[in-house]
């Protein structure tokens, strides 16, 4: 038992562990460009560097998220153009529209969002609605008008 | 927050820290961790004054010795000097992220 562990070979004078001095040296540059001050590295509090790291990985998170973002948006483009792109398109076709807003972030922004959207469907519905009352009235005194005649 | 000791002497309030700078100029003055096991008696003095670099870089050695001397559970002060030694590397180490490889350990002493 143990007999793997054992049969290590002997370690190498280069095999030398390292200092607690070469680690730190080791890690300094990424801690600079973390934004580290050099001050903060050597004399500051030595917590200070999970700090750095945890901002780090929020910093990739929101940079993952804006890429994402990014190409929704493109993709979003793509689909609205591509009506134009069909090489048997007939002629006169027009790309659909692009989004007129960005889109919603986070949920109070949604809830705006969806608030402006159903407002806009019923002012639209509003208005065809208005329209075909207009045309109806137009219709009904024009044929009292011709009944009149008559 | 890094962790940190306090300890009065003659109505003086003294802050025991390492930092990175601190541990450096130990090392290069030859002190090595090691020595704490295999030469106690003038490896641990020197921790323990290693402890004044940070924030107390102008305390005399006789000051920081008499101290030492007249310290009481200089026992449980040297677990926790070691451990405040050992923070500056232990904060360096990333945690693994949650796994179901994770190894889990508990201690029974």
């Amino acid at each position: 038992m143990g007999g793997d562990l054992l049969a290590e070979e002997e370690p190498s004078p280069t095999d030398t562990p390292q200092s607690m001095t070469e680690v730190f040296y080791e890690h300094f540059p990424y801690y600079l460009a973390l934004g580290m001050t050099e001050w903060q590295y050597w004399h500051g509090d030595c917590t200070l560097v999970k700090h750095y790291r945890e901002a780090e990985k929020i910093r990739n998170r929101k940079k993952n998220s804006e890429f994402h973002l990014q190409g929704m948006y493109i993709y979003e483009a793509l689909v609205c153009v591509s009506p134009l792109l069909h090489a048997f398109a007939k002629k006169g076709t027009k790309a659909h529209p692009y989004t007129d807003k960005p889109y919603p972030l986070d949920k109070v922004e949604a809830k705006k969002y969806e608030e402006e959207k159903r407002k806009k469907e019923k002012a639209r519905a509003r208005e065809v609605f208005d329209a075909m009352v207009a045309a109806l009235a137009a219709r009904g005194l024009k044929e009292e008008s011709e009944g009149i005649d008559d | 927050m890094a962790k940190q000791i306090t300890l009065t002497h003659e109505g003086k309030t003294y802050v025991l820290e390492y930092t990175r700078k601190s541990i450096e100029q130990m090392e290069r003055s030859g002190f090595r961790i090691e020595d704490i096991t295999e030469k106690p008696i003038t490896a641990l003095p020197t921790l323990f004054a290693g402890a004044f670099l940070a924030n107390e870089r102008w305390t005399k050695r006789t000051v920081i010795d008499d101290i030492f001397d007249n310290i009481v559970n200089k026992t449980e002060l040297i677990g926790k000097l070691a451990e405040l030694y050992n923070e500056p590397l232990a904060s360096m180490l990333e945690e693994p992220e949650e796994d179901e490889k994770n190894v889990g350990w508990e201690a029974t002493f």
